[in-house]
Order: C-alpha cells, then sequence, then structure tokens
C-alpha cells in the first residue's frame, strides 16, 4: 500500500495550492459571491491551469491518471473554502456524462466541460440534499418518439450558474423505486425551464429549478431509459468521497490555526494553550482528523476498482468524516471564542461547511445504514 | 417532595395562554418561533400590550411598574412565553439593568430611568465584554478618568448585543489601576447619542447582525451616572448576572424548539415516509426531549431551593452548558430533518414570487449556526465547568 502522493500528483497538490493562496483569500471570495462574473472568470483560469480536466481520467479526455487525481485538487478546495462547482460540474455531473454517454456525445461534453465552457447541475433526489435518487421531483410523460418533462425542485446545487440540467425525471413506476428513472440534459434555457438564483448556508450557488411542458428527445437522453439511479448512485459515490478529501482539507488548516490562536490568546494572564483541557481538545482533534484521514484515503484509491468495495469504503469514509468534521469544526469555534463565529475570519465559515459536509449525499445515519447492508449482502454470498 | 405544580401555578399557566391567544399577534408568534427578525417597532409594539400588567419588565416590582412576581411565577413566564413565540428583544434593559437600578441606583436615578424602561424609549446594550476581556472580564481596559463632575471615558467594548438598536449602554470601566483588578472597576451609564460614540457592525455565521463594537473616545460623562460606588461594579455585575441565572436554560425557546423538532418527525418526509420511521432520527429526538425533560427540572429543583431560602449557587453553570448544548442539538435536528430546503441561506433569496422554501424552515441553517455562540458567551462551557470543578467539587 502507498499513501503517498505520486510526482504528478503532488505537482497538482503544489499547482492548486499556490493558485488558490494566490487568488482565494478570505475577501476574494466573499466578492465572489457578490459577482457572478469574477466566478466565471476564476472557473476560466481554473480550466486554463487543467484543474477541470484533472477530474477526468486519459481515455475520456482528461489529464488524471486515475479518479484520486480529484480527490487531491478537493483536498485544496477545503483547505481554501472554495466554493466553485468541481464537485458538481466535473466531479458529479462528469461521471454521469462518462458513464451514460459515448463516441462523439461524449467526447464533446466532456471537451466543453473540461475547456471550462459548460457548466452543470444534478436535479435529483427530491428534496434530499443529493441521495436517494429514486425519489424524484420530476416526471416524463411519453409524447411520440419524445417525452414531456414536468416539476419542480427546490434546491438544485449549482443551478444557479448550469447551462446545462441534468435532471432525474420519473419515465416508469412511482417515487421509490429503483426502475423508472431517466436523465435528460435540457438546456438551462429551453423553452419551459426557469430558475431562482440563491446561496445555501455554506455559501455556494444554487437555484430552485421549474420545469414547465419541456420537450425532450432520445437526443436528450443520457444512459438508458429508466435506468437512471444506478448512473446517480456511482456519480454521487465519487462526490461523497470528493466532499470527505475537502473535509480532510479543512480540517488540516483548522487543527494547527486553532493551536496558533490558542498560543497566543492570552487570558487569566496565560495563554490558552497552557490549559491542559484544551490541550487535550486539539489533541482529539488530531486523532479524529487522522482517523478520518486514512479512510477518505483509502476510499479515493477504491474509486476505480470493485463497485460493492466502493461502496463500502465510501460510506464508511462518510460516516468518520461527518463525525471528524462536526467535532473539530465545533472545537476550532469554540476554541477561537467570539472570533470564532465571526464572518470576518474564516474559522466559522470551515464550521459551516464541514456541518453542511456532514449532511451532502447522505447524512451519518443514511451511510451507516447502507455499510451495514452492504456487510449484510457480503456475509451471505 | 413536590413538584411545584399547585392552583397557583396552573391558574396563572392559564391566564398567560390566555392573554397571548388573544393578544399575540400571529405574525410576531410566527417569525419568533421561525427564527426570523421582528423591526425594533414591533417590539415596542408588542412591549405596549404587555405594559398594562407589567409583563414585559417580569422581574420587577409592582412599585415600580412590574407584577411583583416571585421566582416561580418568572419561570412559568420563561416556558409559557417561549412556547408562545413571544418576541424578546429589550430583555438588557428589562431584565439586567432594571433590577440593577432599583436594588443600586440613586432616587433621581429610578425616577428619571426606570419610566423610561417602562415606556420603551429608552433600549440598553451592556457593555462589558472587550477586545482582551472576555472569559476574563477583570482584564478589561476601557477607562474612565475623573474631571470635575465628568468621568472621561475611552475605550472599546466587543460583541455588544443590538448596540445598533440602542440609544444607551452600560459599561463597566476602570476608575483604578489600583489594588485588585476587580476594585478598580465601576458601572456607569452612558448615552450613546452624543459625540465620540461609534456603533461598528460584527457579522456573524449565516450574515448575522446581533453583536457590534462600540467604540468610545473622550466621551464626558456625569459623576451622576455612577451606578452604586466608584469602585463597587464587581458586586453589581454579581447581581446582575444572578438574576439571568435560571434564564441560561432558554427553557421556553427550548419547549418551543422541542415541540417543532417532534412535529416535524411526525411528519412525511421526500420518500413518502414518516419521519418517525427512521428509527435512528427517532431515537435522536427522543434523547434531545428527555434531555430537555432532564434539563427542566433540574430548573425546578434549583428554583424550590431558591423558594426554600438558599441561594442559588455555582449549580446554576449545570443548567448554563446544558441548556446551551440542547439549544444546539434541538435546532440542529430541525435543520436536519428539512434536508435540502434547511440549507438555504435566507438572506439571499428572492423577495420576488411565492416563497422557493416553506417559511417555518427558510432560517433553519441561519439559526442553527447562530446557536453556536451560546456554549461561547456570557461565560463559556469551559469556564462553566471551572466553575463546577472548583466550587461545587473542591479541585
Amino acid at each position: 500500500m502507498d499513501f503517498t502522493h505520486d510526482d504528478n500528483q503532488r505537482m497538482l497538490f503544489d499547482t492548486v495550492d499556490r493558485f488558490l493562496s494566490d487568488k482565494h483569500d478570505l475577501a476574494t471570495r466573499a466578492k465572489l459571491h457578490k459577482d457572478p462574473g469574477a466566478e466565471a472568470a476564476l472557473w476560466r483560469e481554473m480550466a486554463e491551469l487543467g484543474l477541470i480536466g484533472a477530474a477526468f481520467t486519459e481515455d475520456v479526455g482528461g489529464f488524471a491518471s486515475s479518479s484520486a487525481d480529484a480527490m487531491i485538487i478537493m483536498e485544496r478546495f477545503g483547505r481554501h473554502l472554495v466554493t466553485q462547482p468541481l464537485l458538481y460540474t466535473a466531479i458529479i455531473c462528469g461521471r454521469l456524462l462518462t458513464d451514460g454517454l459515448s463516441g462523439a456525445a461524449r467526447a464533446e461534453a466532456i471537451g466543453a466541460v473540461i475547456a471550462g465552457e459548460r457548466q452543470l447541475a444534478l436535479a435529483a433526489g427530491s428534496t434530499h440534499l443529493l441521495r436517494s435518487p429514486e425519489d424524484t421531483s420530476f416526471t416524463a410523460r411519453k409524447d411520440g418518439a419524445g417525452w414531456v418533462l414536468d416539476g419542480r425542485m427546490p434546491v438544485v446545487m449549482n443551478g444557479d450558474r448550469a447551462d446545462q440540467f441534468i435532471v432525474a425525471a420519473r419515465t416508469a413506476g412511482s417515487s421509490g423505486e429503483r426502475d423508472g428513472v431517466s436523465l435528460f440534459m435540457v438546456d438551462a434555457g429551453a423553452a419551459g425551464m426557469s430558475r431562482r438564483r440563491f446561496r445555501t448556508i455554506d455559501a455556494f450557488g444554487a437555484a430552485e429549478l421549474v420545469v414547465e411542458y419541456v420537450a425532450v428527445g432520445q437526443e436528450n437522453l443520457l444512459g438508458p431509459v429508466d435506468g437512471g439511479v444506478p448512473l446517480i448512485d456511482v456519480a454521487l459515490d465519487h462526490g461523497v468521497v470528493a466532499i470527505c478529501n475537502e473535509a480532510i482539507g479543512s480540517m488540516d488548516y483548522l487543527i494547527p490555526a486553532t493551536a496558533e490562536y490558542t498560543r497566543t490568546r492570552i487570558q487569566y494572564g496565560a495563554p490558552l494553550a497552557k490549559f491542559q483541557v484544551l490541550q487535550h481538545r486539539m489533541a482529539d482533534m488530531y486523532i479524529q482528523t487522522e482517523m478520518a484521514r486514512s479512510i477518505a484515503l483509502v476510499a479515493a484509491m477504491s474509486l476505480d476498482g470493485d463497485a460493492a468495495e466502493r461502496q463500502r469504503m465510501a460510506s464508511a469514509a462518510k460516516a468518520q468524516v461527518a463525525r471528524a468534521g462536526k467535532f473539530v469544526g465545533y472545537q476550532a469555534t469554540q476554541l477561537h471564542g467570539g472570533m470564532g463565529v465571526s464572518e470576518e475570519l474564516d474559522i466559522g465559515h470551515h464550521y459551516i461547511r464541514l456541518n453542511v459536509i456532514g449532511q451532502l449525499f447522505g447524512d451519518t445515519s443514511f451511510h451507516l445504514r447502507r455499510f451495514g447492508a452492504l456487510a449484510e449482502t457480503a456475509a451471505a454470498a | 417532595m413536590d413538584l411545584l405544580i399547585d392552583d397557583k401555578v396552573t391558574a396563572l399557566r392559564a391566564e398567560l395562554r390566555a392573554f397571548f391567544a388573544e393578544n399575540l399577534p400571529a405574525e410576531y408568534a410566527r417569525k419568533t418561533l421561525a427564527g426570523e427578525k421582528l423591526t425594533k417597532d414591533e417590539h415596542i409594539h408588542w412591549h405596549s400590550l404587555l405594559r398594562p400588567k407589567g409583563w414585559h419588565v417580569p422581574l420587577w416590582p409592582k412599585e415600580h411598574g412590574g407584577p411583583g412576581w416571585g421566582p416561580m411565577e418568572r419561570l412559568i413566564w420563561e416556558e409559557e412565553s417561549g412556547l408562545a413565540g413571544a418576541p424578546r428583544l429589550n430583555h438588557v434593559s428589562q431584565d439586567l439593568l432594571g433590577p440593577v437600578l432599583i436594588e443600586f441606583g440613586t432616587p433621581e436615578q429610578k425616577a428619571e430611568l426606570l419610566p423610561r424602561i417602562l415606556s420603551s424609549e429608552d433600549w440598553w446594550c451592556q457593555g462589558f465584554s472587550e477586545p482582551q476581556a472576555g472569559s476574563d472580564l477583570a482584564n478589561l481596559q476601557m477607562r474612565a478618568v475623573r474631571d470635575g463632575d465628568d468621568y472621561v471615558v475611552t475605550g472599546t467594548k466587543l460583541w455588544t448585543s443590538y448596540a445598533h438598536l440602542c440609544n444607551k449602554i452600560f459599561c463597566l470601566v476602570r476608575t483604578s489601576a489600583e489594588g485588585p483588578k476587580q476594585a478598580g472597576i465601576s458601572f456607569l451609564l452612558i448615552d450613546m447619542e452624543q459625540p465620540g460614540v461609534t456603533v461598528s457592525p460584527i457579522y456573524t455565521l449565516g450574515g448575522m447582525h446581533a453583536v457590534n463594537e462600540v467604540q468610545v473616545e473622550d466621551v464626558r460623562v456625569p459623576v451622576t451616572n455612577l451606578v452604586g460606588r466608584e469602585g463597587g461594579a464587581w458586586d453589581i455585575t454579581k447581581f446582575l448576572l444572578g438574576n439571568e441565572r435560571l434564564m441560561g436554560a432558554w427553557i421556553g425557546i427550548n419547549m418551543a424548539l422541542a415541540r417543532q423538532v417532534r412535529a416535524r418527525l411526525e411528519q412525511v418526509g421526500p420518500d413518502g415516509r414518516k419521519r418517525s420511521a427512521n428509527a435512528v432520527l427517532a431515537q435522536r429526538v427522543a434523547e434531545a426531549e428527555t434531555d430537555l425533560l432532564a434539563l427542566r427540572y433540574t430548573t425546578y429543583r434549583v428554583l424550590a431551593d431558591e423558594l426554600s431560602g438558599k441561594a442559588p449557587g455555582p449549580e446554576v453553570s449545570v443548567i448554563k452548558v446544558r441548556g446551551g448544548e440542547i439549544m444546539q442539538s434541538l435546532s440542529e435536528l430541525l435543520m436536519e430533518m428539512a434536508e435540502a430546503e434547511g440549507m438555504v441561506h435566507p438572506l439571499t433569496l428572492p423577495h420576488e414570487g411565492p416563497p422557493i422554501v416553506p417559511l417555518e424552515v427558510e432560517h433553519m441553517a441561519q439559526q442553527f449556526f447562530d446557536r453556536r455562540k451560546l456554549t461561547i458567551y456570557g461565560g463559556s462551557a469551559e469556564i462553566q465547568r471551572n466553575i463546577i470543578a472548583r466550587r461545587l467539587l473542591n479541585v
């Protein structure tokens, strides 16, 4: 087993870190959230740097040797609190393009994403935080050779910037059934598509998507008819592992930042760091982070292998990371006192993102249940 | 053993419930329960509805315009007003400064200032914390130098709640650098509507603006604005915090949150099943409910001691720690059960058209992250544990 980065991965890590250190401090980040033009410009720069291409493997036109490469970028994104939608456009929707399309259509779609010219959003999973794709908000009614889509989803991540939506609509069966969900690629500007933009509490972009009598044909279909759920399952596993690694980058930052703060903050005539109860708290933050890091790394290395192993490791990582992230975020804010909850410092923003990561793509109880079910299946085999 | 549920208590509960049902505007209750802010005018309007009964100043004796309640009645008020979703904002004036003036103020101070609190003319904020004096309050640096009949005051107060809505501030100021730190601190009333006083907002998690920085530069304050004697602020502060002692349980608000949590658990989720079908979630909710019951009866026990004449002691720290933690877990459950809809940032939602998410969930994430402060301010969870260890366990 080798847990160290190879030369290319180390270079990727350094490139991303340098880029973000130069271009993405907390003040710049706040400005980005008020300036769509600046956000789009930063995305194009990331594309030029090859960061979006690093989320695709070489066989589909990307620059990555394996799916683990993108996890290195996500880790650095976590460190720098990046809200750019690499996760949604490239890792999750990119996986759907890779698995659901083929030939020229796939090359065109992935090419546009890698070039930074096309943003994507996945409209699936009802009002869940992107899990359980068997629950849908959209229906697809057969109409001649095509379908007519209808429905409304209140929170579509990256829906604010998407040029194209991947809409999970029910073509057969009823809500909650794994069969009968089909994926359609629909241009944001298509007749009958409308959205209202906002942000989630962690400052990521989102939109309400309303789909009214939108006509689609075979050419819009992504993957097999009625067979969308297994595709989304894979894509969300990639998403899960991506945010696990993002969380590691965030925790890696919070621990030394908290230690430094306690060394300099004097109360009762001594630095806070002198209080043993706080030393132990920080040691616990470190212990939890190391446990989470191990499983997040293994989950990243399991993405391209056996399906059952990928699922097992993704769920194990999510459960561990969610717990560690909540603890580390909570304690980092606690030890920073009032400064920890001020928007002026990045500490509180990390705390928010770590909590959202805990909920995103299935919370701890969801993933522990899934891990348990997979273990049961394996034992029965 | 006696659970303190006598006819008097039952009658008061019924009276309060009837009053809220008849007088509390539904929109105020909805906003309060959903974590939305009311305007200052709405708060003043609500205070005006309570004024005939004196219930907006639940700690004040009858002679000064309050209801003349004892500790038991006040706790019932806490529970019932929280459950009803009654807004609460000017409590620094009503519950903190008012009783201080009644106990320590000069006849002139009482005559001038108490009626202005009753009428909502004055909104006071509390100037305690400073950049270098958080948990270690005795380290405060704001200077008040005697010059003739005035003090000249200079310094910075931090984390001052609602200073941007207030016209007056009471400050702990350093009047002497000699002797023990605590002995050089005085309690001074300062008019904020004058040159030299600058209020700057501090934005906290979720874009909230509740706290501020208040800078005071060479402001002349008449010596008659001193409360108690010069250097006597420490005892006044202890008295003031003592009046807040059971509030740390947030008992009424926690009960209202628990009611919302239970209601959402019994609703059908996006998967078409009742949320209570999720055994893990159902167990977490039940755990939070039993935590709250334990907190409530711990509060009652402290109260029973108080009614039997025993002064409340450091066991209040137990209530403060748990009150904050329980509110954090209840808020977290509410946010989590709302799933994607519970994650929206309320300040970024478009105003035109129908609401994107149900109104009652718009502020859930903001509320959860804002409540992060509960175990930090007013003596952090660590300070409370120090108090328990030192004063109760003698270690």
